[in-house]
C-alpha cells in the first residue's frame, strides 16, 4: 500500500515538474551573467579555459568552501572509522594481472594527473579533476598491496599545507591589493603555462589537497574492517 | 572593511592546519581554536562599533557583482555574524570534558572551526550559490560532530539526518537551476532587481518551494524535522546546543533573505505560515509526551522555530521584528538549556531532587522556562507579544488560527516545563549529577544576558526595530550592491 | 537546436532524464529499507540534480567555453553552470564518502543495515542509556505489569512415546 501511494505521489510530482519545466527555455538560456563572463573573463584573467577562470578567479571563494567541504568529509570519516587494530585480518594482495597492470598504469596516471592539474587554465581540467586522477593512482597501489599502508602523517602534512597555501595566497592578495583572492602576478600571454596570474598556483594547491585527501580517505575506508573479528 | 572576510577565512586556515600542528605541539593545537575564534569576534566587534547607519558590501577578489561574490553587511548580518564566534566559544567542546586522543581532539576542533566559518559565511554572504556552499559545509561539519560520542546509535541517527539533508540539498539544487534558468544570475541583489519581471508565476513558486525544502532541513521545518529528536538525544550536549541554537537560526536567516529580497508574492509567506503552524502543533505536543530531558527540549525547539516561521510570514516590518526577536531569544535560551542538559540527560523522573545538588542550575532552568513560556517582564514575553500583535493586525483567517494555536501551545509549554521544574525541586534519594563547571558557566552567562535584556527592554527594542527596518528594505539592499560595487579601501 | 523530430529535442530529453533521475532517487529513498540502497538512491538523485544544473547552460550549436577551442567568434555555452556543477559534484562526493564510512561502522556494531531494525535498536539503546523504559510494548507490556508466569513445559504423552 505504501509502495503504491509513494509511486502515485512521485508520479504526480514528476508530472508537475515536467509540465513546469516545459515552459523553461532550455537550449536558449538568458545568459545575463554568462554572456558577461564570456566577454571579459579571457582578457581580464588571461586564462584560456573560462571555466577555470571563473572557478579559481571570480568565484574563488566558492572553491575555498568546496575544498573545506571535502576536508570536513574526510576528517569526519576518519573520526567515525577510527584506527585500525594491528591484529586485524588484512585483505589479500592483488593477483598477477592487477600487479602487472598497476606497474604500467601508476606512472601513466601520475603523469596524466600532474598534466591535468598544471594545464587547468589552458585545457579542460583543473585542480579537482587532476587531484582525483592522482588519488586514483595511489588507490591502485593500495589495492595491490593492502598491507603497506599509507603514510598518514605525510598525507596530513601535504593536505594541511596545500590548503593553507590556497588561503595564504588569498591573504597575500588581501594584504597587497586589499581584496581577498584577487589575482596577483602578471597575466602573461594567453596559452602559456605561466599565464593567468596566480590561477595555476591555486590549481596546484587544489590538486595536491584533493589528491592527498582522497587518498587518505580511501586508505581509511579500505582499512576499516566490516565486522568485529 | 575588507577584513570582514577574515572571520570566515581564519577559522578555515586554522582548521586546515590543526591536524599537522597537533603532531608538532599538542598545546598549540588545543589553544589555536579558541584563539582564532576570539580574533574573529574581535574583528567583528570592531566592525560593528565602526558601523554607521548604511550597510556596506565587500566584493571578494575585487570582482564586481554580479560576476564576483559579495559579502553584504547590515545590522542583521553583523549581529548574527558576531553571535557565531561568541556562541562557538561558549560551547567549545574542548572545555572541561576532553578527548584523550590528541588526534581525535585535533579533528574535532577542526570540525568545530569549519562549522564556525561556514555559519559566519551564511550570515554575511550575498550570493545564492555561495550560501548553498556554506550551508553544505555547515551540514558536513555537523554530521561529523553529531557522531562524536562514537556510539552506534549516534551514527544511525546521523545517517538518517544525512539522508534527509542531502536529499533536501539535491532538491535545493533543482530549485537553484530553475531560478538560474529564469533569471540568469545568482547574486541576491541582482535577483532582487530581476524578480518582479521573471519570478512571478508558478515557476518562481516552485523554485522557492524546492529551495525551502533544502534550507528547511536545518531550520527544523515540518515535515523535514524527523531527524531532530534522535540526533539531539544521541549527540554530545554542546554540539546539540550549537545545532539547535546557532545553525538553525542561520538557516532561518537564509530563508528570510530569500523571502524579503526575491520572493515578494503572498504565496511563499502563506506556505511558511502553514508549515510553521504544523511545526508548532507537532513539536509542542511531542514535547509534552517526551520522557527524557534532551528530547523534550529538542521538540520544544521545533515548536519555537515554528513560531519564528509564523512570525516571518507576517508581511512588513512588524513580522520581521517579531521574527528576529523570537529567534534571538530562542538562540540564547535554547543553547543554555542544552548546556544544562549535558549532565541531566537521563529520564525526567531521574531529575528529581536536582535542585538540592545544583541550586544555581535549577534556578537558571526556572528562569529560562519562564522566558520560554512568555512571562512578563522577561524578553520571551515581549517576543511572543510581538508575534501575537502582528498576527492580530493581519486579520486573515489563517493568521487568526495561528494566533489561537500560539496561545494554546503556550499553555502546553507551561505544562511540560513546569512539570520538570516541580520535579527538580522535589525530594529524592539519588539526585542526578550537577552540570559541569563550564556548562554551568555558559548557562549562567546567558542567563545574565537575559536578565540584562529584561532591564533594558526599551533600548534593545528600539535597536531591533532599526535592524528589522533595515533588513526589510530590499531597495536599500539593491542600491548598496549596485552601483556601490567595491567597498572603499581603508 | 538539434532535433530528432519536431517534438523531441536534445534538451527536452535531457530535462526529462534529469527529472526522472531525481524522481527515481526520491522513490528509492522512500521505498527502500536497506541503508546502502538508500545511499545509492541519494546518489542517483544528486546526479539528476547536477544534470539539470548543467543543462541550464546548454546552447545548441555552441562550443566549449575555452578560448581557442572552436573557430574564433563561435558562440560558447554558459560557463557558470559548469562551475556550479563542479562544486556540487565534489560536495556530493564528500557527503557520500562520509555516509559510507558511517555505514561501515553501523554494520560493524549492529550487524545489519535494515533501517527498521536499526531504528528499533537505536531507540532501545537510547532508552537504556537514559535509564527509561523502552518505548516499544514488547519490553514493557501492559504498563509495566509483570507478565503472567509461563507454565513449565510438560511433554505430551505422544512426545514421550516418541522419545522412548
Amino acid at each position: 500500500m505504501r509502495n503504491i501511494a509513494s509511486l502515485m505521489f512521485t508520479g504526480g510530482l514528476v508530472f508537475l515538474l515536467l509540465v513546469i519545466g516545459a515552459q523553461l527555455a532550455f537550449g536558449h538560456p538568458g545568459m545575463q551573467v554568462g554572456a558577461e563572463y564570456l566577454r571579459v573573463a579571457g582578457p581580464e584573467l588571461g586564462a584560456a579555459n573560462l571555466v577555470t577562470a571563473i572557478l579559481a578567479g571570480y568565484r574563488g571563494f566558492d572553491t575555498l568552501g568546496e575544498l573545506s567541504i571535502l576536508f570536513a568529509a574526510a576528517t569526519a570519516a576518519s573520526l567515525v572509522l577510527g584506527h585500525r587494530r594491528s591484529d586485524a585480518r588484512r585483505d589479500p594482495t592483488g593477483g598477477l594481472i592487477l600487479r602487472a597492470g598497476v606497474e604500467l598504469l601508476f606512472p601513466l596516471l601520475v603523469v596524466v594527473g600532474v598534466f591535468v592539474v598544471l594545464h587547468g587554465h589552458l585545457t579542460p581540467g583543473g585542480g579537482f579533476q587532476g587531484g582525483v586522477v592522482l588519488a586514483a593512482a595511489f588507490f591502485l597501489v593500495m589495492l595491490v598491496d593492502p598491507a603497506r599502508g599509507l603514510n598518514h602523517a605525510l598525507i596530513g602534512w601535504i593536505e594541511g599545507l596545500a590548503g593553507a597555501a590556497y588561503i595564504l595566497i588569498g591573504i597575500w592578495a588581501l594584504v597587497a591589493k586589499g581584496d581577498f583572492l584577487a589575482v596577483m602576478l602578471p597575466t602573461g600571454v594567453m596559452g602559456n603555462i605561466l599565464s593567468a596570474g596566480t590561477l595555476p598556483l591555486l590549481s596546484v594547491s587544489i590538486g595536491l589537497k584533493v589528491g592527498s585527501e582522497l587518498a587518505g580517505l580511501m586508505a581509511n575506508l579500505s582499512d576499516a574492517e566490516a565486522r568485529d573479528q | 572593511m575588507n577584513q570582514i572576510v577574515l572571520p570566515v577565512v581564519l577559522p578555515l586556515l586554522a582548521a586546515f592546519l590543526m591536524q599537522p600542528l597537533a603532531r608538532v605541539s599538542g598545546l598549540l593545537a588545543r589553544v589555536l581554536g579558541p584563539l582564532v575564534l576570539g580574533l574573529s569576534a574581535l574583528i567583528l566587534v570592531r566592525l560593528w562599533l565602526d558601523f554607521g547607519e548604511a550597510p556596506f558590501t565587500v566584493a571578494i577578489g575585487g570582482f564586481a557583482p554580479p560576476l564576483g561574490i559579495v559579502f553584504y553587511a547590515d545590522h542583521l548580518a553583523l549581529m548574527f555574524a558576531l553571535a557565531v564566534p561568541v556562541f562557538t566559544l561558549l560551547f567549545w567542546p574542548g572545555l572541561g570534558e576532553g578527548e584523550l586522543d590528541p588526534d581525535r581532539r585535533a579533528r574535532r576542533d577542526a570540525l568545530v572551526l569549519l562549522l564556525a566559518a561556514s555559519c559566519t559565511g551564511l550570515a554575511l554572504s550575498g550570493d545564492l550559490f555561495n550560501i548553498y556552499v556554506f550551508y553544505e559545509l555547515a551540514a558536513v561539519a555537523t554530521f561529523g560532530l553529531a557522531t562524536l560520542t562514537g556510539t552506534a546509535r549516534s551514527q544511525v541517527a546521523t545517517v538518517r539526518y544525512l539522508l534527509i539533508s542531502a536529499f533536501g540539498s539535491a532538491l535545493a539544487l533543482v530549485g537553484i537551476s530553475i531560478l538560474y534558468m529564469l533569471t540568469g544570475t545568482l547574486n541576491l541583489g541582482h535577483l532582487a532587481q530581476l524578480a518582479p519581471h521573471t519570478l512571478q508565476g508558478p515557476l518562481g513558486l516552485a523554485s522557492f518551494a524546492l529551495m525551502l525544502i533544502g534550507f528547511g532541513v536545518k531550520a527544523e521545518l515540518f515535515p523535514l524535522n524527523a531527524w531532530v529528536p534522535e540526533v539531539y538525544a544521541t549527540a554530545p550536549a554542546r554540539v546539540s546546543a550549537l545545532l539547535a541554537g546557532l545553525v538553525s537560526k542561520l538557516a532561518v536567516l537564509v530563508v528570510v533573505r530569500l523571502l524579503v529580497l526575491v520572493f515578494h508574492q503572498p504565496e511563499p509567506a502563506q506556505l511558511l505560515m502553514v508549515l510553521g503552524l504544523l511545526s508548532i502543533l507537532t513539536g509542542e505536543l511531542a514535547a509534552w509526551r517526551a520522557k527524557d530531558f534532551p528530547r523534550m527540549i529538542a521538540f520544544s525547539s521545533i515548536g519555537q522555530l515554528g513560531i519564528v516561521f509564523i512570525a516571518f510570514s507576517i508581511s512588513g516590518d512588524a513580522g520581521l521584528l517579531a521574527g528576529i526577536a523570537v529567534a534571538l531569544h530562542h538562540l540564547i535560551v535554547k543553547s543554555a538549556l542544552f548546556g544544562l542538559a549535558a549532565r541531566w540527560n537521563g529520564s525526567l523522573d531521574a531529575l528529581a531532587g536536582a535542585a538540592r545538588r545544583a541550586p544555581l542550575a535549577a534556578g537558571l532552568y526556572v528562569l529560562f522556562a519562564l522566558s520560554l513560556i512568555g512571562v512578563p517582564p522577561l524578553p520571551g514575553f515581549w517576543a511572543k507579544l510581538l508575534v501575537l500583535v502582528g498576527l492580530a493586525q493581519g486579520g486573515s483567517t489563517l493568521q487568526l488560527f495561528a494566533l489561537i494555536s500560539v496561545l494554546l501551545v503556550t499553555a502546553v509549554e507551561a505544562s511540560y516545563l513546569f512539570r520538570v521544574a516541580v520535579r527538580l525541586y522535589g525530594q529524592s534519594d539519588s539526585p542526578p549529577a550537577p552540570p559541569a563547571r563550564w556548562d554551568l558557566g555558559a548557562a549562567a552567562a546567558l542567563g545574565a544576558v537575559l536578565i540584562g535584556v529584561t532591564l533594558t527592554t526599551a533600548p534593545v527594542a528600539d535597536h531591533l526595530r532599526n535592524v528589522a527596518h533595515q533588513a526589510g528594505n530590499a531597495a536599500l539592499y539593491v542600491d548598496t550592491v549596485f552601483p556601490k560595487t567595491v567597498a572603499q579601501k581603508d | 537546436m538539434i532535433e530528432f523530430s519536431p517534438m523531441i529535442s536534445v534538451e527536452g530529453v535531457i530535462y526529462a532524464g534529469a527529472i526522472g533521475l531525481v524522481a527515481i532517487g526520491a522513490l528509492g529513498l522512500v521505498l527502500c529499507s536497506h541503508l546502502f540502497r538508500m545511499l545509492l538512491a541519494l546518489e542517483i538523485a544528486e546526479s539528476g540534480a547536477n544534470l539539470l544544473l548543467v543543462l541550464t547552460g546548454f546552447r545548441g550549436d555552441s562550443v566549449a567555453p575555452i578560448i581557442g577551442y572552436g573557430p574564433a567568434g563561435a558562440p560558447m555555452v554558459d560557463p557558470l553552470p559548469q562551475v556550479l556543477v563542479l562544486t556540487a559534484i565534489v560536495i556530493g562526493v564528500g557527503v557520500q564518502a562520509m555516509a559510507a564510512s558511517m555505514l561501515i561502522r553501523i554494520y560493524r556494531t549492529y550487524g545489519t543495515l535494515e533501517m527498521a531494525e536499526l531504528r528499533r535498536r537505536m531507540e532501545l539503546d537510547t532508552a537504556a542509556a537514559a535509564g527509561i523504559p523502552a518505548p516499544t510494548s514488547a519490553q514493557a507490556p501492559a504498563g509495566g505489569r509483570p507478565l503472567p508466569p509461563v507454565p513449565a513445559f510438560r511433554p505430551t504423552h505422544a512426545a514421550r512415546v516418541r522419545e522412548s
